[in-house]
């Protein structure tokens, strides 16, 4: 075999061998030291619509300014300094190339998800001449993920809401009260746990019937809500029993809230059907101090206050000393 | 899949597979070491075969009580695959931040970033070491990211194990002089480990 | 006379790694060690003038052994032959007298180099 004949064979090689990485369904771009563009292949040029004449020898960054120059050199650097393989995936940044979704029908989403591979090349004497990005889409996988992820989230919402009020339900709570006695025990701060329950609650039942009595519960917590602020931890503790949890407040600070929950509940009507009717709640508060060792004995204390509340005649608060 | 034939290792091979994974630790660390400009210091390597479902065992750097965060990366090279899990105390994310200079604010996405650039430092130094030893170039799947801010246990589980058995090398990594705890775990599929014990006898031959 | 050679390691495979990699027309006596206190003891019989020491060991690890030699002025040349490559290793070691740090794993070709640049072989 002839020289020319050889290498003009090891050309078509080439060429048949090029086709194939032209038509890979991945991204393949090449970089040089300057992150200017080497390589350009079919997957690029048809969701970019750039030509590869277009981008070659052009800065990365130029070519597409959408790319985060800091955190794509963070990436890049660390394959030509230590000749190592870098990975990114969607979670981390949902593209490098913001290419729009090709598909029409199937596609849910608006942009490619991408995940992105960036290979060193040129290392055989050690030193990193270029490097290689590869791009995976990953759109189906992401998309998939992400409504995974909402249904996960929505399930986590349902099994810790009571339902009737869409307060946290009383596992839920406790878990918060816990976690918050931990805290504030760690950190000194003040927080006050306020319980209350609707007065003579039995008797709404007997004379109104459960239905209104649910009603009555469900107003209860509506104004419990309207009443608190975003940082206070509300639940719904047992039929007719209330708790809150009042971050970063003291027991007599908490007393303004307190007093307008109280008047609020006993100036509202509640309607059901045909029959309006009105009623009151008694509450206790227990603001947390060295003595109490645990979160239930933080319970045990602001229940206390409210059998208190009770003894004093019901419709008021008790703090508990 | 195969019937389950039983595999073992001998005292022999453990060691050898010891000292490969001390050996490709140590790039891995230099690399990482590099990385990050401080001092990493290097454990002794635990080998074992282990059941999959015991695999918490495998994990002794990390304590019950603590929430974590992991990636896992598939690998595979000449009939020998497996897995590899990077997982990361989450205490240790504000000196990584601080030390890798990133700025901004330490939350989810930050954390991920961190995560990420640390699992392909030390996954992708140690398996080409691995690789050079055994002569095994292993090519490595996209990283999938198991759980950020999870207790230990939840991040593993999972119902259909496909391999029962797994070699397993720990290699817990601290930084001198930071609060830094990860552990890089490498899972050798029950599959592979009789062509990898049969690599690691061809380095015993004497 | 055959030159006595201590090589020190916990992993027998290691050892025996290390033993293969030395020349072939080199006259030696090997002797093997599993930590530092072995090896100590085989210095002490004279049994190691040249040593191949790792350094992560259990018992009596590469650094206290360094320092126990140099402490009582032992006759022995140390190569350390380490998987720990971070630059803090390589100097920490030359301060505590090792002639040489040597990468693992080990080559022929390199112990070879070794040897014969402290005139060894």
């Amino acid at each position: 075999m002839t020289d020319s004949s050889q290498s003009s064979d090891q050309f078509k090689e080439m060429h048949s061998f090029m086709a194939m990485l032209q038509n890979l369904d991945v991204g393949l771009v090449v970089l040089d030291r300057e992150y200017k563009i080497q390589l350009w292949n079919n997957f690029m040029e048809s969701h970019s619509g750039l030509h590869p004449y277009e981008v070659r020898e052009q800065v990365l960054f130029d070519a597409f300014p959408e790319i985060n120059r800091d955190w794509f050199c963070h990436k890049a650097e660390s394959v030509f300094q230590l000749n190592t393989r870098a990975f990114t995936t969607w979670e981390q940044r949902p593209y490098l190339f913001k290419f729009k979704n090709y598909r029409p029908i199937t596609g849910s989403a608006q942009f490619m998800y991408q995940n992105i591979t960036i290979i060193p090349l040129d290392s055989s004497v050690g030193v990193v001449e270029k490097i290689g990005i590869i791009v995976y889409d990953v759109t189906d996988v992401a998309v998939n993920r992400i409504e995974l992820n909402a249904v996960n989230n929505e399930l986590k919402r349902l099994s810790r809401t009571d339902k009737l009020t869409g307060l946290y339900n009383r596992g839920y709570w406790e878990d918060c009260l816990a976690k918050e006695f931990k805290r504030a025990q760690r950190t000194e701060q003040v927080s006050t746990l306020v319980m209350f329950d609707i007065d003579h609650f039995k008797k709404v039942n007997d004379k109104y019937g459960h239905p209104a009595g649910d009603a009555a519960i469900k107003n209860t917590a509506d104004l419990l809500i309207m009443n608190m602020r975003e940082t206070d931890v509300a639940g719904r503790y047992g039929g007719e029993e209330y708790t809150v949890l009042l971050i970063g407040t003291t027991a007599e600070q908490s007393m303004t809230f307190v007093e307008r929950l109280r008047k609020s509940i006993e100036d509202s009507v509640v309607q059901y059907q045909d029959q309006k009717f009105k009623y009151t709640v008694s509450l206790g508060v227990a603001e947390l101090t060295k003595n109490i060792k645990s979160h239930s004995e933080w319970i045990e204390s602001a229940d206390q206050a409210l059998y208190q509340s009770k003894e004093n005649g019901r419709n008021c608060a008790t703090i508990y000393k | 899949m195969n019937q389950s034939v039983s595999v073992s290792i001998t005292e022999d091979q453990r060691d050898c597979y010891q000292e490969i994974s001390n050996v490709a630790m140590g790039q891995a660390a230099d690399l990482l070491a590099r990385l990050l400009g401080v001092k990493v210091i290097l454990p002794i390597p635990v080998v074992n075969l282990i059941e999959v479902n015991e695999l918490r065992m495998a994990l002794s750097g990390i304590e019950n009580s603590d929430t974590v965060s992991g990636v896992c990366q598939g690998f595979i090279g000449n009939a020998i695959s497996g897995e590899a899990l990077l997982i990361f105390n989450d205490t240790s994310f504000s000196d990584i931040s601080s030390l890798l200079q990133y700025k901004g604010v330490l939350d989810a996405a930050l954390e991920l970033e961190l995560l990420m650039d640390v699992a392909n430092i030390l996954i992708g130094a140690c398996l080409r070491g691995i690789g050079e030893q055994l002569d095994v170039n292993f090519s490595q799947g996209h990283p999938v990211v198991l759980g950020q801010h999870v207790n230990l246990n939840d991040l593993l589980k999972s119902d259909n194990y496909r391999w029962t058995k797994t070699l397993a090398i720990e290699i817990n990594y601290k930084i001198e002089g930071y609060d830094i705890n990860c552990d890089l775990l490498i899972l050798f599929t029950e599959d592979a480990i009789d062509v990898l014990n049969r690599k690691v006898d061809y380095l015993l031959e004497d | 006379m055959a030159t006595p050679v201590l090589i020190c390691d916990d992993s027998s495979f290691a050892r025996k790694q290390m033993a293969r990699a030395l020349p072939k027309n080199w006259d030696v006596e090997i002797t093997f060690a599993c930590n530092g206190e072995e090896a100590i003891q085989v210095i002490k019989e004279g049994k190691g003038e040249v040593v191949f020491l790792d350094l992560t060991m259990p018992v009596m690890d590469g650094y206290e052994t360094l320092a126990y030699i140099k402490k009582n002025e032992l006759n022995a040349c140390v190569i350390v032959v380490s998987g720990d490559i971070q630059p803090e290793a390589r100097a920490e070691v030359t301060q505590l007298g090792a002639l040489e740090f040597i990468k693992k794993p080990i080559s022929t070709d390199k112990a070879a180099e070794v040897l014969t640049k402290f005139g060894i072989l």
